[in-house]
């Protein structure tokens, strides 16, 4: 047990930046939980596209009537005639869609001359088709009453135009059995991040004890201590698993403290803790890989923050696979977080738990193991010639 | 001696392979890890393509000959497609909706309906198609119950409906939102170089370093030491944010607009306050040299995150609620910079943030230089 207790006692030094990994990721977590919808929405609602009007038609009725309708179909952002913070508002999508209603515009379209509402877009997006339909659809409405109708005020004009686009066509909303409404909930996000912590977390706590045990001469003199080599190896490999088991029930814990209610109701909270449990234990050889390369803190922090980048970006941890490039995808496949994140994807979208839908999650589970074997034999062979080289 | 002084500084920062793995190629790493994960996405995601929908194929859908006319012509391949019908039984139609093949299902019973999985913007504009239909039909009905005689002219009318939307733009910048991440990035790269300035800063403190101590006794003006150590953080920080640069536009092809020389005025105003901020962590905050580069570190960090390292919407939010934040976070001003080279066509906003960036490495440098000076050591 001297191994294992000693284990311990080299992980204190660096404790800090475990911790660190862990309370950026639990903080980010809180964030998103709160910013989250609690309850899923079962009912059709349509998208409200954030529009600024600029209306410099200020007297016309017509136009007003149009940011009136505006305010209905889409969700009126207030912003100044400031084309710079107009510019600022488009960039960051604050606004998707800026209209500018030009000064007479009402009288000109009264009199039936060409005249047009000016926008501003990000070009041939889908939200601009969308806020165009109903710019169109109701100056078309009011072009017929005008022409045909006999009404001859703007306000009368929009009044019947209003009238008419009052009908909503129902919508059936189907969920085809996901508790969810088709919304990615908010522990499917929570354990996708989880991939990154864990990571950060096993790989940098796993390779400072690789990294101690290592040192020439700590080595050197550990293989001349009455302890046999097979019981160090043993009890450091026992010190490894205790701690990314640790590190993975924290997150597990986690998880149930933010998302507890719905991740309990889901029923998934079983095969989402499984997933992460097979990535913990590839996080931990991923460590084993890493520490016994690295020979000091300062490479140890690199080597890390590379390798826990680089399989989160391209596995499709802080962005989702579906919205992934597929060639980048196609690269990525050969990384464990992939197969990470298309269990813990395909868990979130179980619709019953049938044989032929839970398949390919413990598919993926396995794939991780594989990778998780792999990179532990070969961290072994790799470490057997280093070794017989200190002698 | 200046010459001289700042051709080994060069040399000695430079084979600091550590810090020029953090102020590098990490972040060049993280440059490409960016464009492969959601390079593309701005583009792909937001542009309109044609919606795919399926519609009942139903006896009374057989029977409205004018509805199958209108969304035949809204399917119609060509610029103004608004739609990719397919047309199917009942059970097929729900299994291409559940599978996610289409995004809604248009069903025509006694009246139009649509049944979807998900609300979404694709949905509402199969919606906003039903409901301009509904309307249509609406606004004729009323018309004619006025004015029976208009017939004629109103159906013909119908098939001519007008575009009244003018595309107009404020420049001719495409408002990219992911560039924002790019600009982020090049400010953490120019906010990184304070690990330079802090390197400078140790090594020129004689109880900080066994190298600032021997520095510290050497029979040459400290000023001079200053500046040509100064000098050299410089050179190399602005090497490699060129390097970065280089790198994002011609391999990455991220778009800086046009404006070359301002491009590279912001990139050395930023190595400068990236330097002297490093210098100013340095000599002003006490302590080891742990606790400074964790404070640089922690900083540098922060200030990027601000600046919309990690999430670009950030750095708008700050600007707007919190504006006096925006005037004094180098890294703010650094992609604000590029920002504005990119999307305004007058500087004036340019040069307040590059105005503010002198100031700001003015200030820094000035606090450096009063703990510096004069500074005596009753034992080296």
């Amino acid at each position: 047990m001297q191994v294992f207790k000693a284990y311990f006692k080299v992980m204190r030094s660096s404790a800090a930046s475990i911790a660190v990994n862990l309370g950026v990721f639990l903080g980010i977590a809180v964030l998103l939980s709160s910013m989250a919808p609690e309850t899923a929405v079962m009912n059709f609602e349509p998208t409200r596209t954030p529009v600024a009007v600029i209306n410099r038609d200020g007297n016309g009725q017509l136009a007003q009537g149009l940011v009136d309708y505006l305010g209905q179909t889409s969700r009126l952002v207030p912003y100044p005639d400031d084309p710079e913070k107009l510019q600022d508002a488009l960039f960051f999508r604050n606004v998707e869609y800026i209209a500018i209603i030009p000064a007479g515009f009402s009288d000109a379209f009264m009199s039936g001359e060409s005249c047009a509402v000016q926008k501003v877009i990000v070009p041939a997006s889908t939200s601009s088709y969308y806020v165009d339909m109903s710019i169109n659809k109701f100056l078309n409405t009011v072009r017929l009453h005008r022409k045909y109708s006999g009404e001859g005020s703007q306000a009368e004009l929009v009044a019947a135009a209003r009238a008419d686009l009052a009908f909503d066509t129902p919508v059936a909303m189907k969920s085809f059995g996901t508790a969810t409404g088709g919304e990615r909930p908010g522990y499917a996000y929570y354990f996708a991040y989880s991939a990154y912590a864990l990571l950060a977390m096993i790989i940098t706590g796993v390779s400072s004890i690789m990294i101690a045990f290592n040192r020439p001469d700590l080595y050197l003199r550990n293989l001349c201590a009455p302890v046999p080599s097979r019981s160090t190896s043993l009890e450091l490999a026992a010190g490894h698993g205790v701690f990314a088991l640790g590190c993975w029930a924290i997150l597990v814990l986690g998880s149930f403290v933010l998302h507890g209610k719905s991740l309990v109701a889901s029923g998934l909270a079983g095969l989402y803790s499984l997933n992460t449990l097979a990535f913990a234990a590839v996080s931990a050889c991923m460590g084993f890989l890493v520490g016994s390369f690295v020979k000091s803190g300062g490479s140890q922090a690199g080597a890390v923050n590379v390798v826990t980048l680089v399989m989160s970006f391209l596995g499709g941890v802080f962005v989702p696979q579906s919205v992934m490039n597929k060639s980048v995808l196609s690269v990525g496949r050969f990384l464990p977080t992939y197969w990470f994140i298309r269990a813990n994807d395909a868990i979130g979208e179980l619709t019953g738990f049938t044989a032929d839908s839970l398949r390919p999650i413990y598919g993926s589970i396995l794939i991780q193991l594989g990778f998780a074997v792999a990179t532990f034999s070969v961290t072994l062979l790799l470490s057997k010639e280093r070794r017989l080289s200190h002698l | 001696m200046f010459m001289h002084v700042f051709s080994y500084r060069l040399k000695c920062l430079l084979r600091d392979r550590e810090t020029v793995f953090w102020t590098l190629i990490f972040t060049l790493l993280l440059a490409t890890l960016y464009y492969f994960a959601f390079g593309h996405l701005t583009g792909e995601q937001e542009r309109f393509d044609p919606v795919r929908t399926a519609v009942v194929d139903s006896p009374a859908y057989r029977g409205d000959v004018r509805f199958q006319q209108v969304l035949a012509s809204l399917s119609e391949p060509g610029e103004n497609q608004l739609l990719e019908l397919t047309v199917a039984d009942e059970q097929q139609a729900e299994r291409m909706l559940e599978n996610g093949s289409v995004a809604g299902m248009i069903t025509v019973g006694e009246s139009i309906g649509l049944v979807v999985k998900q609300s979404g913007i694709e949905q509402s504009i199969l919606k906003a198609i039903l409901d301009e239909y509904a309307h249509t039909t609406k606004t004729v009905v009323g018309i004619l119950a006025k004015n029976a005689g208009a017939a004629q002219q109103l159906i013909s009318e119908l098939g001519d409906r007008k575009g009244y939307t003018e595309q107009i733009s404020f420049s001719d910048a495409v408002p990219d939102t992911i560039l924002g991440f790019f600009y982020a990035l090049i400010a953490m790269a120019c906010m990184y170089s304070g690990f330079w300035g802090l390197r400078n800063a140790i090594d020129v403190q004689a109880d900080l370093s066994a190298r600032g101590a021997r520095r510290s006794v050497a029979p040459i003006h400290k000023l001079g030491v200053v500046l040509a150590d100064a000098a050299a953080a410089l050179a190399v920080s602005f090497a490699e944010v060129l390097i970065l640069i280089a790198y994002l536009a011609f391999v990455l092809r991220i778009n800086f607009g046009n404006q070359i020389g301002y491009v590279l005025l912001t990139c050395f105003v930023g190595c400068i306050a990236g330097v002297s901020f490093g210098g100013f962590i340095g000599t002003v905050v006490r302590g080891n040299e742990g606790v400074k580069t964790g404070i640089l570190i922690g900083a540098s960090m922060t200030m990027s995150f601000l600046a919309g390292l990690m999430w670009v919407g950030i750095k708008d939010i700050i600007a707007r609620k919190a504006p006096v934040l925006s005037y004094i976070n180098p890294a703010a001003l650094i992609s604000d910079a590029f920002y504005s080279l990119y999307i305004f066509d007058s500087h004036r906003r340019f040069f307040v943030n590059i105005g503010m960036l002198c100031l700001i490495s003015a200030i820094m440098c000035a606090a450096s230089f009063m703990r510096l000076r004069r500074e005596r050591y009753a034992s080296v």
